[in-house]
């Protein structure tokens, strides 16, 4: 009898190894071969016009100590530390206001989460194209509002001063869904007790929020956080649409940067060091924000 | 008799003027639902403007007159050109990459829920980081591999593509699902005589089906949004909606009227659906951040 139990058990293991083997093989070949295949394009200067540069590994590290002599790349990392921070702060801010808004509870607004979650889903493309119209002077209602009260404003995106503001602007608004609908996810799972006893003790609406619903979501906050910030790291279409980097290089983050090497000037070595040295930064900031966060947890509980 | 009740606080509040104050907390909540409103319509004021500017016929195209004919002049001249034959390959990928996902993705969720593997804990922090990579550094690869493949400029190449992401979201997305369905049932139907995968044919896959009808459109929504892969990896047979737009205005400039159809059409199926998965939304565009 436990013989065949144990058989059975056996077997049912077989069967879910059997499930999972085909995704893993496919993930495998679809993820860790070109992560390999990129690592080793940056070893070397391969450039399609150049018959033989495939697989010339006489200067492995050629493309990287250019790169740190590269101004433009030192400059695509800044721009990008700009735009992060900048749009990291500004959807956690507008994202945590509306999902406070929305948490009154009634029809009205429980129906408006829908419409607010619009933006994050459009298609990049989209939300570039109707940023595009919105800067555009001639198009734009804004501008042509500003210009009727006889205040024309130039436009954001070719003004080298303004053009990474405007680009904030376009991301924040696309992306302050994802936190507002992140905090409201946590906003709800907060227990009435401890917000009616401090109503009874007299705290004005600040000190609810800042000492009885602020912990709660203090970790949904984190999380939201390095989610944004990680995919800002990627931001592309928005820039292709609006600024195409320009005007100069003031909107050419690393990652359009990279783009830029590889498939305009067919630099493929070049551009492969940029996103191999990108993937690497993601990876130590993501294990920084967990060691940081993790620490700052374990001394709060 | 019974003494008469202050009408005063008891706390004094520290209000500089009480009045307005306690106005504002009686009518909170109709203000509230102002506020909410107004702000609904300044965030999709930009959204808005797109769709009429969809309708409005080219003449005055730059107006501002709240009050126009509409015009369908914008989607008819969309339809003679290239446009419907990349709507039906963004159709077409995001269909079959969503499938393909599921099919390979759907059974490795449910064995890595009932498995108890050693490894799945490594096996999550690998989907956490393909989630996380990006995609520059798969499209370079992808891009030399395919010339030699002969897959740039293919539909499979693009579903080839989407599965970077369609499949580690599936895996991510469906274990949680199968983690709530009571073991029990299984149980009972291998008693029965169902294999493995019969019993999770019958029984556990009916019931989590919502949560496989959530996945499904959020693949598809990520395959269907995807400009940046589309734009690298197709030249013109392939090319999907998103990309077409782009070449458009690269051919014929800023022609308004037709960008803001195409846009719109692209952007249709898109608000439509994810109007029903909302609730779903967080754990597909988080996975990997969202602990149940």
């Amino acid at each position: 009898m436990p013989a065949k139990r144990l058989g059975w058990i056996a077997h049912r293991q077989r069967s879910f190894l059997a499930g999972m083997a085909p995704a893993l093989v496919v993930l495998a070949l679809i993820t860790i071969a070109p992560a390999i295949y990129l690592v080793l394009t940056s070893l070397t200067p391969l450039n399609l016009t150049l018959p033989g540069s495939a697989w010339d590994f006489s200067s492995p590290a050629g493309n990287y100590i250019d790169l740190f002599e590269d101004p433009r790349f030192s400059r695509s990392v800044w721009v990008q530390v700009k735009l992060s921070v900048a749009t990291v702060i500004l959807q956690l801010l507008v994202g945590l206001g509306v999902a406070l808004l929305l948490n009154g509870g009634t029809r009205i607004r429980e129906l408006a989460r829908s419409g607010f979650l619009i933006p994050m889903v459009l298609p990049p493309i989209v939300v570039g194209i109707l940023w595009r119209v919105m800067y555009a002077v001639d198009i734009s209602p804004f501008h042509r509002f500003m210009a009727f009260i006889g205040l024309p404003v130039p436009s954001l995106i070719t003004d080298p001063n303004w053009a990474l503001f405007a680009i904030v602007i376009a991301e924040t608004w696309e992306w302050f869904p994802f936190t507002m609908l992140m905090v409201l996810a946590a906003l709800q799972m907060i227990p009435a007790s401890p917000l009616e006893a401090a109503r009874i003790d007299g705290a004005n609406n600040l000190q609810i929020f800042r000492y009885v619903m602020f912990p709660y979501i203090q970790q949904t906050l984190v999380v939201a956080a390095i989610f944004r910030l990680i995919d800002s790291i990627k931001a592309f279409p928005l820039i292709f649409v609006l600024t195409d980097g320009g005007p100069g290089d003031v909107t050419e983050v690393t990652n359009y940067y990279a783009y830029r090497q590889a498939f305009t000037f067919s630099l493929w070595g070049y551009g492969s060091a940029i996103a191999t040295l990108m993937v690497v930064g993601i990876f130590v900031l993501s294990w920084v924000i967990d060691r940081l966060t993790g620490a700052a947890y374990a001394e709060a509980d | 008799m019974q003494k008469q009740i202050d009408p005063q606080p008891v706390v004094a509040r520290p209000s500089s003027n009480p009045v307005s104050r306690y106005w504002f907390q009686r009518n909170r909540r109709w203000l509230g639902d102002v506020g909410t409103i107004a702000l609904l319509l300044l965030v999709l004021f930009p959204f808005a403007w797109l769709v009429q500017m969809s309708f409005r016929p080219n003449r005055d195209i730059l107006g501002y007159e709240l009050l126009f004919t509409p015009t369908l002049a914008h989607y008819k001249a969309l339809w003679t050109g290239a446009f419907p034959a990349s709507f039906v390959n963004s159709m077409i990928t995001s269909i079959c990459s969503t499938v393909l996902a599921l099919l390979l993705g759907v059974p490795a969720a449910y064995a890595l829920s009932r498995g108890g593997f050693k490894s799945s804990r490594r096996i999550a922090l690998w989907i956490l980081a393909t989630r996380m990579a990006p995609p520059i550094a798969f499209t370079i690869p992808f891009f030399l591999a395919y010339r030699y493949l002969g897959l740039s400029d293919t539909l499979l190449g693009l579903i080839i593509v989407y599965l970077t992401f369609n499949l580690a979201l599936v895996i991510w997305m469906m274990q949680p699902f199968f983690d709530g369905v009571p073991r029990e049932l299984e149980e009972a139907a291998w008693i029965d005589g169902c294999s493995v995968w019969e019993a999770f044919r019958r029984v556990t896959l009916p019931l989590s089906a919502p949560g496989l009808a959530a996945t499904a459109v959020i693949c598809f929504i990520l395959s269907w949004n995807d400009f940046f892969y589309a734009l690298v990896l197709t030249r013109t047979n392939a090319s999907t909606a998103p990309v077409a737009i782009v070449n458009f205005i690269q051919y014929t400039g800023w022609e308004w009227g037709r960008i803001a159809a195409a846009g719109t059409l692209v952007m249709l199926p898109v608000v439509v659906f994810s109007v029903l998965v909302r609730n779903y939304l967080v754990r597909g565009l988080a996975a990997g951040g969202v602990k149940e």
